[in-house]
């Protein structure tokens, strides 16, 4: 029975890794293939590696889709581990690329700029003007990749298979189709929702007068809250900007509410996480307006789009001159911190979250003056599991100690205090760029790149919403633990000491 | 029946009015103090009768009534605010924060804010370079030590000491302003657990006292860093702190004396009871102690790659850790840009001490934040959630030592630590919205908030709070040092009472 078991647990956990290995060979080597077609088209010189390296990628990714049987049953656990994984993998892959075509030289750069790729963080080591069209097609495309991949992990994976169930838009009724009826119709729906999105935001920058390869990257930046930018000018028009926010706004909407209003199934202002989300943005731009931009029209555009690119977590750059009060960059950090919609590319702790956190400390100073009352958490008409509301808080403990815990690393590795808390939120939020105290962007080139490295596992932590990146050194823990034993070990030899 | 034999039923009244005059006892024995040594005397003796009159006046024309969860928060943190705004009393009449170019509002908000962070036992003070700690008299001196000594141990749990009527509600008001998850019944009847905590807080800080004398301090000043140390306050009586003595043997008396303070009293009242000490087979004490030594360790390697030499850093990495982790706030610095002086350190042993802010000692001590036993469960409540994950069918208990903790318990904890984020995020937006930088807005309001003292920055451990802060802000750091000190909910649910008594009264809400 026991080897049965053991058995079983293997098949569940090889069968989930050879999917997520293949679906970052896949993924990766299809970008790698496209852009070393867009390279070879444009006549750049990183077309052969991209091609060959793209295409061994592909040709790997589908011999082992084809040789993975599926076991009965996998286990959550396993898919949530295997994400982690995927995304590491996906991360070594594209790093491969940038030093392969001598885009980046030295490894951790290449680590560095990869991961901010996929983890969709706005912060980045590479002048985009020193490459060729194929590695900037790249550059923004792992981005996009990562957005997805960070739909399908908030809207799919977690619920299916760790927390927040009862949030699945699964339900049938008379007059509405869900989003997610099941996993493969999901990742369809999502798709169907992604795809043209981001084909939308691409129409409106060419609409402001760019040209239509930089107008490409940059709404593949924009849907996947990326903040890859072409040049530091990028967004010097005010037309550019106005597109650009409302990118970020629709990016950082959760994409379930969109599929609800594009299905006929609701009202804008019936949604109260929407109107949340958008009352923040209002709010962001007011305090903003007093303590940074000024109440002008200018200032009030330039404190939408650093709103807008804080609250989604996008983090296209925007410098705004002027006086910052003290107060300006706290508030840019909270809003990070808070995040976008849950459903969304974007990540922070994410308004859904903290609409629960919101709630259940109004339930304990309830509870406070009712003790023994019964009093439940009511989210979107529906009532959540004590199961979720633990997931949740714990959830925000997590988000925070690993804030803490990077700040700590990268202050001892040479940060000073305001950079290193403001350079762990970034990261654990997924967002950019970090500001010095009077509002000025920094750039991470300057930063040591023991400091670059210390900040990977937070964006990896943030982009999955922690919990499957937990799991995942859990199971690294418990496997290398259970080769060494020394406890047991310890044990055994205490055991026979006294015996 | 004449006018003064009515009474008036109302328990926030009746136990601030008994509140006051035992602060009123304080403020009489520091005129007498002053008046021997110093010159103030007159006024401390002044703001002693003005305290002493309303005191006595609610005692006697009114008597503790209905008490139920919500009158037992606001009988709590009634008597905090009162008692906090009587204690501004002795520093406006003497003119102590009085000084050239500030109106008498700041003046009045600087007596208040000294009053708060005495009473709260968190240690920020206004005295700096413009107002020396060394120019004031004796009385005035050992009154500021004072308030941090009635506040260590809750003026609410004195007042429960002499005030039988209460009977059972008295564990209700204890519980309410106890440091840690609820009070501890030493005693079957809850006056006598009242006296008992008194009696140990009482020894332990004649044991302090003697100690300090023994190590070279004078008895004044054994005395009131006694005071302070017992209650993990952290006022001195000298503008260095205990950096002024800078000495080892006084260092050591101190560290010993903030960690026996911000130990759980239960514990101590044990040891005593079975004459054996039992504190390390409490889960919560060894994991403090663990977050003192790993936090030491890591501070003194710290200080050492960063060129200080390792006698040096190991002395100014324990006390700083100590101080902070137990929320004492004392200082070993001897000048500002010295060794101790730990806001001139690099970032790394910093973050170190930001998070020891956050911390804060056991459950049932005298010190403030989060506390180690609410982190520890955090963490088992946390590790219980990745397992459930893993295990979807499985039962899994949050454990704390080897006992199972019950869920209602775990969900106010959790309840707790959200509640407190919340109040450190906006605290922070606020603060920094009254012009004060990041790095001192967090740090201020989380040592605010954990009743710590020093903050990062600015407010180091050699700063005056006035350096730091503007008035408006200090005065939202003195709302967070009562909130922190009553464990957020007394003073967040104080209006519940009012509010029911209005909507009785005028019957608004059918309205």
């Amino acid at each position: 029975m026991a080897a049965r078991t053991t058995i079983r647990q293997w098949a569940s956990w090889t069968a989930a890794t050879a999917w997520a290995v293949s679906a970052a060979l896949l993924s990766i080597g299809t970008l790698s293939v496209c852009s070393g077609l867009i390279d070879l088209f444009k006549q750049g010189a990183d077309s052969p590696t991209l091609l060959i390296m793209g295409s061994a990628m592909v040709f790997a990714g589908i011999l082992l889709v084809g040789r993975v049987q599926n076991p009965d049953n996998i286990r959550p656990a396993d898919v949530l581990a295997t994400t982690t994984l995927g995304v590491f993998l996906a991360v070594l892959l594209l790093a491969a690329l940038y030093l392969l075509t001598g885009a980046i030289q030295s490894p951790d750069s290449a680590l560095f700029e990869a991961t901010t790729g996929i983890t969709t963080t706005a912060l980045s080591v590479i002048d985009p003007r020193d490459l060729g069209y194929g590695l900037r097609f790249l550059r923004a495309s792992s981005q996009w990749i990562g957005g997805f991949a960070a739909l399908l992990t908030g809207i799919i994976v977690l619920p299916f298979f760790g927390f927040g169930r009862e949030f699945t838009d699964r339900s049938n009724s008379a007059n509405h189709r869900p989003l997610v009826p099941d996993k493969w119709s999901g990742v369809r729906n999502i798709a169907l929702l992604y795809i043209p999105c981001t084909v939308l935001v691409w129409f409106g920058y060419m609409l402001a007068r760019k040209a239509p390869f930089e107008a490409a990257l940059l709404a593949m930046s924009t849907l996947s809250t990326g903040g890859f930018t072409n040049s530091p000018t990028e967004f010097a028009d005010p037309a550019v900007q106005w597109v650009a926010i409302a990118g970020m706004i629709l990016a950082g909407s959760s994409l379930v509410t969109i599929w609800h209003l594009v299905r006929g199934g609701g009202r804008p202002h019936r949604q109260t996480g929407l109107m949340l989300y958008l009352g923040l943005h209002g709010v962001g731009v007011l305090l903003l307006a007093l303590w940074a931009t000024g109440p002008d029209l200018t200032g009030l555009r330039q404190g939408l789009f650093v709103v807008a690119a804080s609250i989604s977590t996008t983090g296209f750059p925007m410098s705004v001159p002027g006086n910052w009060a003290p107060a300006a960059p706290v508030l840019l950090l909270l809003l990070i911190s808070v995040g976008a919609m849950s459903g969304s590319a974007g990540g922070g702790l994410q308004v859904r979250q903290h609409r629960v956190l919101m709630k259940l400390a109004m339930r304990e100073m309830a509870r406070q003056l009712h003790p023994r009352a019964v009093l439940k958490v009511r989210l979107a008409g529906r009532i959540a599991r004590e199961e979720t509301l633990r997931q949740i808080v714990v959830l925000q403990f997590l988000f925070v100690a690993v804030v803490f815990a990077t700040a700590l690393l990268v202050a001892v590795l040479g940060l000073d205090l305001v950079g290193a808390l403001s350079a762990a939120i970034h990261a654990t939020a997924t967002a950019g760029p970090v500001r010095t105290l009077s509002g000025e962007i920094v750039d991470p080139i300057n930063w040591p790149s023991s400091v670059r490295m210390a900040l990977l596992p937070a964006m990896i932590f943030g982009r999955l919403s922690i919990y499957p990146a937990v799991l995942a050194i859990a199971a690294l823990v418990r496997i290398v633990g259970n080769r060494i034993r020394p406890r047991r070990r310890y044990l055994a030899r205490r055991h026979r000491a006294s015996s | 029946m004449s006018f003064f034999e009515t009474k008036w039923e109302t328990t926030t009244g009746h136990v601030a009015g008994i509140a006051l005059m035992f602060v009123a006892v304080g403020m009489f024995a520091s005129a007498v103090l002053e008046a021997l040594g110093g010159t103030h005397g007159a006024s401390i003796l002044l703001a002693a009768v003005l305290t002493l009159v309303p005191g006595a006046s609610l005692w006697l024309f009114t008597r503790p009534g209905q008490v139920d969860r919500a009158t037992v928060f606001n009988a709590v943190a009634g008597t905090w605010l009162v008692v906090s705004a009587f204690g501004a009393l002795p520093y406006l009449f003497a003119g102590t924060f009085q000084r050239s170019g500030i109106t008498l509002p700041v003046v009045f908000a600087d007596a208040l804010f000294e009053s708060v962070s005495g009473y709260s036992c968190t240690g920020s003070t206004i005295f700096g370079s413009h107002n020396l700690i060394s120019d004031q008299g004796p009385g005035i001196l050992m009154y500021r030590q004072f308030t941090q000594w009635i506040g260590g141990m809750g003026i609410v749990v004195l007042v429960v000491t002499v005030l039988p009527a209460l009977r059972a509600s008295g564990l209700g008001l204890i519980g309410a302003e106890a440091p840690g998850a609820g009070g501890d019944r030493l005693a079957p009847r809850m006056a006598q657990t009242a006296r008992r905590f008194w009696y140990l807080y009482a020894g332990l800080t004649a044991l302090i006292a003697v100690a300090l004398f023994a190590v070279g301090m004078s008895p004044f000043d054994a005395v009131a860093h006694a005071f302070t140390t017992a209650s993990t306050g952290g006022f001195s009586t000298r503008d260095a702190s205990i950096g002024y003595w800078d000495s080892v043997a006084v260092e050591m008396v101190i560290m010993i004396g903030l960690v026996l303070g911000a130990a759980s009293f239960t514990l101590h009242s044990r040891t005593l009871s079975s004459h054996r000490p039992v504190h390390l087979e409490d889960p919560e004490f060894r994991a403090y102690i663990w977050l003192l030594t790993g936090s030491t360790v890591l501070v003194t390697l710290l200080l050492c790659s960063e060129g200080m030499g390792p006698t040096n850093a190991l002395r100014a990495a324990v006390f700083n850790v100590v101080t902070l982790g137990t929320s004492g706030g004392f200082g070993n610095a001897t000048g500002p840009g010295t060794n101790g002086d730990f806001v001139t350190w690099a970032a790394g042993p910093q973050m170190v001490l930001l998070v020891l802010l956050v911390s804060g000692g056991c459950t049932g001590s005298t010190s403030g934040g989060v506390k180690v036993m609410r982190l520890v469960v955090g963490l088992s409540h946390a590790r219980r959630t990745i397992r459930s994950i893993r295990y979807p069918r499985a039962v899994l208990l949050v454990r704390h030592g080897g006992s199972t903790m019950a869920e209602p318990l775990v969900e106010r904890i959790a309840g707790f630590m959200i509640i407190f984020g919340i109040l450190v995020v906006s605290g922070t937006l606020v603060v920094a919205a009254l012009g004060t930088d990041l790095v001192t807005a967090f740090s201020g309001v989380i040592g605010s908030l954990g009743n710590m003292g020093p903050a990062l920055n600015k407010a180091g451990p050699t700063a005056s709070f006035v350096d730091g802060f503007a008035t408006p802000a200090r005065l939202v750091l003195a709302l967070l040092m009562l909130i922190g000190r009553l464990e957020l909910f007394p003073m967040l649910l104080m209006l519940v009472t009012p509010y029911r008594t209005l909507q009785e009264r005028f019957d608004f809400h059918r309205a």
